[in-house]
């Protein structure tokens, strides 16, 4: 009774979406929402949302917030009501973010000179930030299927996607430059994506027989695991730096070798170390999928008269196979990633952005290499997520 | 047929199965028993070549089973293990269908087996067909073991304490079911457990196993009355043997015609039935040991059914303090009582002698 | 990622012996003081190269430099990480735990190389975007191992510490971080690892560390720089982890 009481008392229903409100208001406040500056390498005038807003959005922005306050009240908004309210306002939070920026910089460029650049500031990250995760909290709290999750996604990507599609954001300085990299850009995208698939393609043709010789011979587990895992623990750099003398020992020693683009910097050093980086994860969840199959079920099987053939095709494997790909999952990402510090030693791919950026103190670039990465990391990271769910066993996902 | 001809299994030089010789007919359902430990798992695991025969043969149906092909061999007998054994992404009807699918029969003929086996075991298929194994009860989940074991008509069916994880009453209902389908097809069962009364409740055959070696083979009411050392009288307990005993009769053995009428003659036995118009019964008329004349409702907790041991019959007497139960069928139709006198009379007869004709 | 650290720490004990770790102790320190020692060799590897021997900082120096950023960020991954632990698998704070949780599962699929190129443009170049990318970074298996080994202690010895009249706070203290211990241990080894890495990549932005040498040879195309310093790391990285596996062990309570 006491407990019912006090929850009915309770003025705030979800403190999660008011500490976020909170951190946006303050943000707003005290970090500036763009930057002017007269030219790409120097850094730029602080410009607060205020300054940059025109009245019109101000007041939207102060609807929305108004909305989001009271969503995070207990009443008088039923809870579920409450939740679609966050995520409605969080979408127009979030248009309206990215809609604010590229008219101001429209604005602000109009009498500037052409040198003139306007950047994003530290409040229009915590905007989307805030958004991304008021959405992940009404998500989780309203428990959707995967089908009004998918649509509500769909939703984002067709606000992003209107803000990107037009020339709203083009005198943005980071879209300045990447309208200077264009074809860079996308023979980076291709190489990195192709640095990633170099790797990972070998890294399953050997991973997924050893995970399986080692599931079948106990004696071989503890050192193959004990040598891989020593590998991890490398930073990424020491090792491509390491494997630069010997490979360009070997590319000279064989020539046919040295031809086919063997030699210490470039491809060979950085597929070879992710190959190596990724056979751990994936070694160890072939092993431990194919270790989770109980004892009953191989004992029945192996009782109704499979073959061991059978054995492993209709009963290990696609039992073990939510495991295995959750391997692929995490060692995909971790490609995506180490494929940035590939560039340092001339295997190309969005590193090359990041590091030609930070070498000329030129930030767009390295936001031009940065974002992408993470973006293709997530969405990495998403579709193979999706995958693992669709591989369990239907009726347990 | 079985036979099992000095049997052997040695582990690191030691036998964990020592010189096991046994027959089991046709039809008989055996039961293997002991305390943990006494290779009664191992000795059922060799006669499908789970485990290797280290010594002594085996013979099925006229067949050494080590001269087959170990995959062949299984796919003709029956293998049912605790539900676990389920494969867990594969459909109730996809798992009971394994082994006519390893035959590669024709997908019709597995349709009508899979909807036939789940008619038997009273699992409903539009229901249950789709359904994965982490959906059904334990219960459920080993009728579908017990009906996947079954699927390709095998010769024998193995059970490796099949009923070992379920609830103490989900395994009478199973025990029960079991009874029915040994009954219906007829199969001879080789059955694992270490729970004197399950072996009781099942068994036409049982064999006590303790440290590897045969300590007896007997039809089970010899085995309680005339047990060959002191091993076995310990393993069947002394406590409870009447009702023991009570637990192997049944209730189709004794039932008999139900009373529409009162006979003053009898005393305290003087009752009738009273029947709704699909004759399920609805009320007892008298038969109640502190008032002769009361009218007590019929509930499906003192009703009986032809396959329910007289143990569990007596214990409904004495619970609900009726000296008569109502026999009802499937449909809950009455088709016969069973009465206390019944319980005594058989006992006074004796029915030790009708499987002990050398006393 | 955490999974490496937990699942393997175990297998890895028997062939792990007290032996490999002195002599990997004694050569790491070892190289780091008399890494001049070994001019010659270096010399007679790269005959071609006019400065064989990196010398524009002490390697002890360098090693410092690199265990100062790694400390300092820990430090406060550690700190922030076990409290946002603590804060969201306690009732006051149980209402942020799937938001905190996703979070962290979001926040590890980023690149820890793009985390620090990020941190640029917030905080300028040097010590500070390295501290900053360091110590973000590292929070996430932090806070996600600890809210996995609160989550692992059981329930019932949760009750039977209430049943003993033990208050939250010993509950905490005498029961839950102990049993926890563990887990959290793994979590901090896997952020200390990966630190230990991005630490040196912080040279790109302008921080010294062990990567100073190895990016400086790599621009410079002097190989025997970035042996030097790969090497250095590398050592650093092993010695690291297998210190934290015998921490961890030691927490180990028959599981």
């Amino acid at each position: 009774m006491t407990l019912a009481r006090s929850a009915d008392s309770r003025l705030v229903g979800n403190r999660v979406l008011l500490t976020l409100l909170i951190a946006a208001v303050a943000s707003s406040v005290l970090l500036p929402f763009a930057s002017l500056s007269p030219n790409r390498l120097s850094s730029g005038q602080p410009m607060m949302l205020w300054q940059a807003l025109p009245e019109w959005q101000l007041t939207a922005l102060a609807l929305i917030g108004l909305a989001l306050l009271a969503a995070t009240l207990a009443r008088p908004l039923p809870r579920r009501t409450s939740l679609w309210l966050s995520l409605i306002a969080t979408l127009s939070l979030l248009g309206l973010d990215f809609f604010a920026l590229g008219e101001y910089a429209h604005r602000a460029l109009v009498d500037a000179s052409p040198a003139a650049r306007v950047s994003q500031g530290a409040t229009f990250w915590i905007l989307l930030f805030v958004s991304a995760l008021i959405a992940i909290d009404a998500l989780q709290r309203l428990r959707l299927g995967l089908v009004k999750r998918a649509l509500f996604g769909a939703a984002v990507l067709a606000v992003i996607g209107a803000c990107f599609s037009g020339d709203l954001l083009s005198p943005l300085s980071i879209m300045r430059e990447f309208a200077n990299q264009k074809a860079n850009f996308v023979d980076q995208l291709i190489r990195h994506l192709m640095l990633v698939a170099g790797a990972l393609i070998p890294a399953l043709a050997i991973g997924l027989p050893l995970g399986l010789l080692v599931n079948r011979r106990d004696g071989l587990r503890n050192g193959l695991f004990s040598m891989l895992n020593v590998f991890q623990t490398l930073p990424s750099i020491a090792v491509f730096g390491l494997l630069i003398a010997p490979l360009s020992a070997l590319g000279r020693a064989v020539p046919w070798l040295g031809d086919l683009g063997v030699s210490g910097i470039g491809v060979a050093p950085a597929i070879i170390a992710l190959v190596l980086y990724s056979l751990l994860p994936i070694v160890r969840n072939t092993y431990s999928g194919l270790a989770g199959v109980s004892a009953g079920t191989l004992e029945a099987a192996r009782g109704m008269g499979m073959t061991p053939r059978q054995i492993l095709w209709q009963v290990e494997i696609p039992l073990a196979l939510p495991v295995i790909l959750s391997g692929l999952r995490i060692v995909t990402v971790q490609a995506i990633g180490l494929v940035v510090v590939a560039a340092l030693i001339g295997a190309g791919g969005f590193g090359a952005f990041i590091f030609q950026g930070l070498g000329q103190y030129a930030i767009d670039l390295v936001l031009l290499g940065a974002i992408p990465t993470i973006v293709l990391a997530v969405i990495a990271d998403f579709a193979l997520q999706i995958l693992v769910t669709l591989s369990r066993p239907p009726g347990t996902r | 047929m079985i036979e099992l001809q000095g049997l052997t299994k040695t582990y690191a030089g030691k036998n964990v199965v020592d010189d096991v010789s046994l027959t089991l007919d046709t039809g008989e359902f055996g039961v293997l028993i002991g305390p943990s430990g006494c290779g009664k798992s191992t000795t059922l695991k060799m006669i499908n070549r789970l485990v290797p025969l280290s010594g002594g043969r085996i013979i099925l149906n006229g067949d050494d089973v080590t001269e087959l092909p170990a995959e062949q061999l299984r796919r003709r007998i029956g293998y049912a293990i605790q539900s676990t054994g389920l494969f867990p992404h594969w459909s109730v009807a996809q798992n009971i269908a394994t082994v006519p699918q390893l035959l590669k029969w024709p997908k019709s003929r597995i349709d009508d087996r899979v909807d036939e086996l789940m008619a038997m075991f009273h699992l409903d298929p539009t229901e249950f067909r789709h359904k994965y194994p982490h959906q059904l009860s334990g219960g459920q989940a080993q009728r579908v073991g017990v009906a996947r074991a079954l699927a390709a008509d095998p010769e024998v069916l193995l059970m490796d304490e099949p009923f070992g994880a379920v609830d103490p009453l989900t395994r009478e209902v199973l025990q029960a079911e079991m009874r029915r389908v040994h009954r219906q097809t007829g199969k001879t069962i080789v059955f694992v457990t270490h729970d004197m009364d399950e072996a009781l409740q099942l068994a036409t055959r049982i064999a006590l196993l303790n440290g590897g070696k045969l300590v007896q083979y007997d039809r089970p009411i010899e085995l309680m009355v005339k047990p060959d050392n002191d091993f076995v009288r310990e393993f069947i307990g002394q406590a409870d043997l009447g009702l023991k005993l009570l637990s192997r009769r049944w209730v189709h053995q004794y039932q008999r015609e139900p009373s529409f009428e009162h006979h003053a003659t009898l005393k305290g036995l003087d009752h009738c039935w009273q029947l709704d118009d699909a004759g399920r019964p609805i009320a007892l008329e008298g038969a109640r040991l502190d008032d002769d004349h009361q009218v007590t409702e019929v509930k499906p907790e003192w009703t009986a059914t032809p396959e329910m041991s007289m143990k569990e019959a007596l214990s409904r007497m004495v619970w609900y303090r009726v000296m008569v139960l109502p026999v009802v069928d499937d449909a809950g139709k009455l088709i016969a009582e069973i009465g206390m006198q019944g319980i005594m009379g058989i006992e006074a007869e004796s029915g030790l002698s009708a499987g002990n004709p050398a006393s | 990622m955490s999974g490496t650290t937990q699942g393997l720490g175990r297998l890895r004990a028997a062939s792990a012996g007290n032996g490999v770790l002195g002599v990997l102790i004694v050569l790491l320190v070892g190289l780091t003081l008399g890494m001049g020692q070994l001019e010659p060799l270096f010399r007679a590897l790269f005959p071609d190269l006019g400065n064989p021997l990196y010398s524009r900082d002490s390697f002890l120096n360098l090693m410092l430099a690199h265990i100062g950023l790694v400390l300092m960020s820990s430090l406060i991954s550690v700190t922030i990480g076990v409290a946002a632990g603590l804060f969201v698998t306690r009732p006051v704070g149980r209402e942020f735990e799937p938001m905190v949780s996703s979070l962290a599962a979001i926040g590890q699929t980023f690149p820890p190389a793009a985390v620090l190129a990020i941190a640029v443009p917030l905080a300028g170049f040097g010590f500070a975007p390295t501290i900053i990318a360091l110590s973000l970074y590292g929070l996430l298996p932090v806070i996600q191992n600890t809210i996995a080994g609160l989550g692992t202690v059981p329930h019932t010895t949760l009750e039977a510490a209430r049943g003993n009249g033990m208050s939250r706070w010993q509950i905490l203290r005498r029961v839950e971080l102990p049993l926890a211990m563990r887990v959290i241990i793994a979590g901090i080894r896997v952020s200390v690892i990966i630190n230990i890495g991005t630490a040196t990549i912080g040279s790109t932005v302008g921080a010294k560390s062990l990567g100073t040498p190895l990016i400086a040879g790599l621009v410079g195309n002097n190989l025997a720089y970035v042996i030097q310093g790969a090497l250095l790391v590398g050592l650093l990285a092993i010695v690291t982890d297998l210190l934290f596996e015998r921490l961890e062990r030691r927490y180990s309570f028959g599981s």
